[in-house]
């Protein structure tokens, strides 16, 4: 087990390494610098800015500089902001965490409910009104819930603030707009994976030795048949906590998810390899933590890890 | 990335709300209390980096200037109590007042002002600011690194003499200086002891300037002290006895150098024999910031010496640029002396809190000069990067105002009813200094009869009807107020009458205008006749398709790039649309990768001279036109000396003549500022530059009763 897990820990690096390298040769291979604005700027004030950042240093000193920091760590200095990525990180990513982490409890909350109703009554009208809610909250995008919720709940109704984290009762519009997407995909993979389980001969023995179909259900069978819900988990934990520019944009969240998107823009360098970096990290934790649970709920899989 | 669809979809579901204001209008609880819904977070909030409006907002209340904006954008006195320009416009002399502190107590001095000119062009500091003191006498040649003082004879040169790296090579760092004990860096004066940063002995550090120069501070003991620079980390400055330092660098680098062509004019023969090129060793030469021309005669005093005349110094004069920031707190921490707790403050305002990406309040400053100016106790910026979300939280109450602009152009159908009149008694639209054109390649469209034609065939009055906005359309380069909503004396200042088409722009209120060519506007025969003259002209090599560029992501550029297609299509232009990515886009306009593309250009001060003709000069690094027109050279040259400004503005006048006549660029429209202003919030008054001075606003608790 311990030897699976070094093995694993090992290869999470080696990814990490070649995500920060992919990343840092693609964004200087991009057109244009940080430096580039419609405003004038004269020739020395560019190259005096380029030198402040190293930027004009050759390339392959510029990755061996990277590189060295990132195995110590550092993430290195951004180009637009007084902070190190590091700092960055340690400041916004909170605000995405929390925000992911309670969409992720509505999304295995309500999701494993209606997974699990609608496959004990399958092919019935819970069943079919319970997936068809699911497809909903799938279809449709964050960018059209969220300013939905605002106009009804906030700008019409006055009930939650339209905008802004100030206090707990920022967090909900925020939450419910980022987890119901998970919901909706939890709910479909828990019916599924309930589904095949309760069709399998252990499932009839419960029964047959007259266990309570609760029982049957919430203890016998729903511990194989959350196993799909599980391997999706661990990619969605990593996308809800990491943030989401859409929701920060609509709810004006100071999260994480901004700088995947606008530090391409800006051609911030640092930051943008750095939240990925940050991102595949979290990925890889969570990734090997599936697996960790996935052999704790069927120890078939854990022989077959040894 | 924008995204736009977001309010189409909160609009359409929000539909249009009845009433006479926009949305909820709360009681005023705290009328001393201002709540700002700026636009996105400020790129910085230090003087000597803040560039965009939005940061700016927050720099000026919080930093004091020689003069600020008051509310026509115009400088007023404020550091300064008055000031002297020489008989050649080249010579500024400023008089400080007595009494401004900075939020520490310590007095506010010439010495401070003259410090952030040396910072601000100083390389290390690394400003995009440095540009606006790029007039002061050899800023440029400092901020490249190849502007010395000769530390000792070099052949025909004294020492004492300012010299000039003569080749075009890569600057030499000759600023380096080691030390063979550690350096204790302390404030001016101060024992070795209370030294908030130490360098190790041999660790090179950047020389900066020592005590006595012309513009440096003085010493407060008989010994000389040097001003350095460690590089380690995130940097730190700090003053040492200036014997602790070795007195020169070390290596021995050889640079050819020249006496500086101060006031030589380009192509003066009897002037290059004077300065013939020698070569000079690291050690003869002395980087020091008394090459620029600043002066401190004393602590109320500073003089700014520029290269050239230049008249609208008076106006860069409340430029953020010129704005005094604390040695004792930059010296510390270069990056981040600006976060609470640290930073030091000159102005009606000091911070109180900075939640990145959220919120930043300011609070009354207890040391400003001038505390009955001051009606706020407190403004709560808050960072409203998207759009729609700031006029939704305007809507339910959440803030006062919002800052200019920061309204989506999805809401503008319904804010403005017809005719361009407001809906809501809240809502307002102004003119804004600045311009949205199209530029055209003259190394591309080489044929003036074709850019003619080009701008000949648009009709911009018909813009406004789907950019939505109130912009004004113009043919004009320069941006201003339109003509007919001028005042009496303003239309007095432009000599023109109130029926006259166009705008003008009001440089001192009621005393000094300029009014801008009228410009190719649309004329559809002008533009068949010019494309005709324009086929003879090429033959064969009339182009066939032409391609016009612009940037992604906002609605607004697409709508006037299909506009434009339409227009040219009417006489007979096959013009291609090609929508890039920003930064793209940017890099490529400024190379010359394009034939046509949208552009707009937003002046710091009602200037055109300093503001919106110089993209047209030979050369110019933002001369995305690649324009170069000797006639309009030479008439920019002949107005340089003018004193009287009237005739002045006459020259400049027949410049941009010239040079609109020629069609490098097809002005559209001038920009608007729009604003959302709770009906309570007072003497917010909003200028062109969009800079108001904030901290004279207050919030009328009685606004129903006084209506």
């Amino acid at each position: 087990m311990i030897q699976f897990v070094a093995a694993r820990l090992f290869g999470g690096l080696g990814v990490i390494a070649a995500v920060a390298t992919v990343c840092f040769f693609l964004l200087r291979a991009a057109p244009g610098g940080p430096f580039d604005s419609e405003a004038r700027m004269s020739p020395e004030i560019q190259h005096s800015l380029e030198e402040r950042y190293h930027l004009r240093d050759p390339l392959w000193r510029q990755y061996a500089a990277y590189m060295a920091g990132l195995a110590h760590g550092d993430l290195g200095q951004s180009i637009k902001r007084p902070q190190t990525v590091n700092e960055l990180i340690a400041a916004h990513f909170p605000v995405s965490a929390t925000i992911g982490l309670c969409a992720l409890g509505m999304a295995i909350g309500l999701g494993m409910t209606m997974g699990v109703e609608a496959a004990r009554r399958h092919n019935r009208w819970p069943d079919h009104g319970l997936m068809a809610l699911a497809l909903i909250g799938i279809s449709i995008p964050s960018f059209v819930v969220g300013p939905m919720l605002v106009s009804l709940v906030s700008v019409r109704l006055g009930w939650l603030p339209p905008v802004r984290i100030d206090g707990p009762s920022g967090y909900v519009l925020p939450a419910i707009t980022l987890g119901l997407i998970y919901t909706g995909v939890i709910a479909r993979l828990a019916r599924a994976g309930l589904l095949e389980v309760l069709g399998q001969d252990f499932v009839r023995t419960a029964r047959a030795k007259g266990l309570a179909e609760r029982v049957v259900v919430w203890k016998h069978a729903l511990r194989l048949g959350v196993l799909p819900v599980v391997t999706y988990l661990g990619p969605a934990t990593a996308a809800l906590i990491s943030g989401s520019l859409v929701v920060e944009k609509v709810f004006q969240v100071p999260g994480l998810g901004f700088y995947f998107v606008n530090s391409i823009a800006d051609r911030d360098y640092p930051v943008l390899t750095g939240v990925f970096v940050f991102y595949v990290a979290i990925l890889v934790a969570l990734n090997l933590v599936v697996d960790l649970v996935h052999s704790w709920l069927d120890p078939r899989i854990a022989q077959r890890n040894r | 990335m924008r995204v736009g669809w977001l309010s189409a979809v909160m609009a359409a579901a929000c539909g249009l709300p009845d009433g006479e204001f926009f949305g909820r209008v709360p009681e005023v609880t705290e009328p001393r209390r201002l709540r700002y819904c700026n636009s996105k977070e400020p790129e910085a909030i230090d003087p000597a980096l803040a560039t965009t409006t939005t940061a700016m907002k927050i720099t000026h209340v919080l930093f004091d200037g020689l003069t600020i904006y008051d509310q026509h954008g115009l400088p007023e006195a404020s550091l300064a109590t008055g000031w002297d320009v020489s008989e050649d416009l080249r010579t500024y002399t400023f008089h400080l007042r007595d009494g401004a502190r900075w939020s520490n107590g310590r007095a506010i001095t010439a010495w401070d002002v003259a410090y952030q000119v040396i910072r601000v062009v100083h390389p290390l500091t690394a400003s995009p600011n440095a540009d606006n003191l790029g007039t002061l006498k050899n800023a440029r040649g400092y901020l490249a690194r190849r502007v010395f003082v000769l530390r000792r004879p070099v052949g025909p040169y004294p020492a004492g003499e300012l010299v000039e790296q003569a080749d075009k090579g890569e600057a030499v760092r000759v600023d380096l200086r080691a030390s063979s004990g550690p350096l204790a860096l302390r404030d001016l004066g101060a024992a070795a002891g209370t030294a908030y940063a130490w360098v190790a002995a041999g660790r090179e550090v950047a020389l900066v300037m020592t005590t006595g120069g012309r513009a440096s501070l003085r010493s407060p003991d008989a010994r000389a002290w040097a001003y350095v620079f460690d590089a380690t980390g995130d940097g730190v400055y700090g003053w040492v006895p200036a014997v602790e330092l070795d007195r020169e660098p070390r290596g021995d680098v050889a640079i050819a150098v020249r006496r500086v062509a101060a006031n030589a004019l380009p192509g003066d023969r009897t002037a290059e024999a004077a300065r013939p090129v020698v070569t000079a060793r690291g050690r003869d030469l002395l980087v020091t910031p008394d090459v620029l021309g600043i002066a401190v005669p004393d602590a109320r005093t500073i003089v700014f010496e520029n290269a050239e005349p230049t008249p609208y110094f008076v106006g860069l004069s409340n430029n953020r640029a010129l704005r005094p920031t604390p040695i004792e707190a930059v010296s510390r921490w270069p990056r981040r002396w600006t976060e609470p707790g640290r930073i030091v403050t000159s102005g009606p305002m000091t911070l109180t809190a900075w939640r990145e990406r959220d919120a930043i309040v300011v609070d009354r400053s207890a040391t400003y000069w001038n505390p009955g100016d001051v009606r706020l106790d407190r403004i709560t910026f808050f960072a409203m990067d998207d759009q729609a979300a700031a006029a939704n939280f305007y809507f339910t109450g959440g803030c006062d105002a919002v800052a200019a602009n920061n309204i989506p152009s999805t809401y503008l159908p319904a804010l403005l009813g017809p005719g361009g009149k407001s809906r809501y008694a809240d809502f307002r639209t102004e003119p804004y200094l600045g311009i949205y054109f199209a530029y055209l390649n003259t190394e591309k469209l080489a044929n003036r009869h074709l850019r003619r034609a080009l701008a000949f065939a648009v009709d911009r009055a018909q813009i406004p009807r789907f950019t939505q906005g109130n912009e004004i359309p113009t043919a004009q380069l320069t941006p201003g107020t339109p003509i007919s909503s001028l005042d009496v004396a303003d239309l007095a200042a432009c000599g023109v009458a109130h029926e006259t088409r166009g705008v003008a722009l009001i440089m001192t209120k009621g005393a000094l205008c300029y009014v801008p060519p009228p410009g190719l506007d649309y004329n559809l025969v002008a533009a068949q006749a010019e494309l005709a003259q324009a086929r003879v002209e090429l033959g064969a090599a009339f182009p066939t398709r032409l391609s016009y560029r612009y940037n992604a992501g906002t609605e607004v550029h697409k709508q006037i790039a299909e506009y434009l297609q339409a227009a040219w299509a009417r006489i007979g232009l096959t013009v291609d649309l090609e929508a890039q990515e920003w930064k793209t886009f940017v890099a490529d306009t400024r190379a010359g990768r394009y034939e046509l593309a949208r552009f707009g250009s937003i002046g710091n001060l009602p200037d055109t001279e300093s503001e919106f003709l110089p993209l047209f000069r030979c050369g110019a690094p933002d001369n995305r036109s690649r324009y170069c027109n000797p006639a309009f050279e030479q008439l920019l040259e002949q107005a340089r000396p003018v004193r009287d400004r009237v005739a002045r503005n006459a020259i400049l006048r027949r410049a941009e003549q010239v040079m609109i006549e020629d069609a490098p660029v097809i002005p559209l429209y001038v920009y608007t500022q729009k604003h959302l202003q709770k009906p309570y919030v007072r003497d917010l008054a909003s200028n062109p530059v969009d800079q108001p001075p904030l901290w004279r606003a207050w919030l009328d608790p009685a606004w129903r009763s006084h209506r």
